[in-house]
């Protein structure tokens, strides 16, 4: 029969007829496929249960990047290794300025040298000496 | 635990035992979704032994995935659903030679209520089914899962990763296409206009 001159309420009753017997005689799980699935369940969660934990991959970091990373990583290296030269600089050729202001702070008369004197030998350490 | 109190527990609660060791959430989880998944394989590829080993696939799939398992995301029959149906896909697409038919020496035996009616449900079904054959993939997949597993809308829309509307127009157009494929078997399936 042509479908397009069919009612279309039967067509739809037929139709969820069918499908209703196919729900009712749903194709049923073999005991032989059941007892197979429960195998694999059984062996995966034994092979889950005896194998060791996953080893994550162990990070080794050098001396050198742990002392990087302490300081701050590349851009604080940059910014320390500018400061080292600039005190080597100042060091070897001492501005006016520093020496002027050393005698504005009450050291009237010292040279510009005398300005980077240091007492390398304190008093603790002689009478440590003395006993 | 005992298997009675394991029997109150919901899928999600029973994938965590399974993945924690215990094997009696293994025989449970079986005896629950076997069932489903083996139906719903036959349903979409229409030869029961390929849709023997794609149960089995889908299942050992869902043993792998229990220590991964999320409670509470995700419906495990949704997941299982959606591994199904793509694991039937690509042995469809693979085979190349579309819908099989059903393997009638497969068929259980079915005494009730009558050996006559039970050829008829029989000869309804197989029609049924060969009918499915001929519906595009994706309208097979969402006419079996709302009109035969007898699923909501929004949980096939999740199945098969598309919208409700899209959902509603696959199932609409499936139907269609089904009552034109049976119109012409319609006496032949005992079904006789009054």
């Amino acid at each position: 029969m042509d479908p397009e001159r069919m009612d279309p309420e039967r067509m739809d009753h037929d139709l969820d007829q069918l499908f209703a017997t196919a729900r009712d005689t749903a194709p049923e799980l073999p005991d032989s496929l059941a007892a197979r699935m429960v195998e694999d369940a059984l062996a995966v969660q034994a092979e889950a249960l005896t194998s060791p934990a996953v080893e994550r991959p162990v990070l080794r970091i050098g001396i050198f990047r742990q002392f990087l990373a302490l300081l701050g990583g590349w851009p604080a290296m940059a910014g320390l290794a500018t400061a080292t030269v600039a005190g080597i600089w100042i060091g070897m050729s001492p501005p006016t300025i520093l020496t002027e202001g050393a005698s504005a702070l009450g050291w009237q008369s010292v040279s510009g040298e005398d300005a980077y004197l240091v007492d390398t030998m304190s008093i603790f350490d002689t009478l440590a000496g003395e006993g | 635990m005992p298997l009675d109190a394991l029997s109150n527990l919901n899928d999600d609660a029973l994938l965590v035992l399974y993945a924690n060791g215990d094997p009696a959430a293994a025989r449970l989880l079986t005896d629950r979704l076997g069932p489903r998944v083996y139906a719903h394989a036959a349903r979409l590829i229409g030869d029961r032994s390929e849709a023997e080993d794609i149960a089995q696939e889908a299942m050992l799939r869902l043993w792998r995935m229990a220590p991964d398992w999320r409670p509470g995301e995700a419906k495990v029959t949704t997941w299982l659903y959606r591994v199904t149906a793509n694991l039937c896909t690509d042995r469809l697409r693979k085979a190349r030679g579309g819908h099989k038919g059903l393997d009638e020496a497969a068929d259980p035996a079915d005494d009730s209520p009558s050996a006559a009616q039970a050829m008829q449900d029989k000869h309804r079904r197989a029609a049924l089914d060969a009918a499915l054959g001929q519906l595009p993939e994706r309208q097979r997949q969402a006419v079996v899962l709302r009109h035969i597993e007898g699923l909501a809308n929004p949980e096939i829309a999740e199945i098969m990763e598309i919208s409700a509307e899209a959902v509603e127009s696959l199932t609409a157009r499936g139907k269609r296409a089904l009552t034109a494929i049976l119109a012409d078997r319609r006496e032949e399936l005992g079904y006789r206009d009054e």
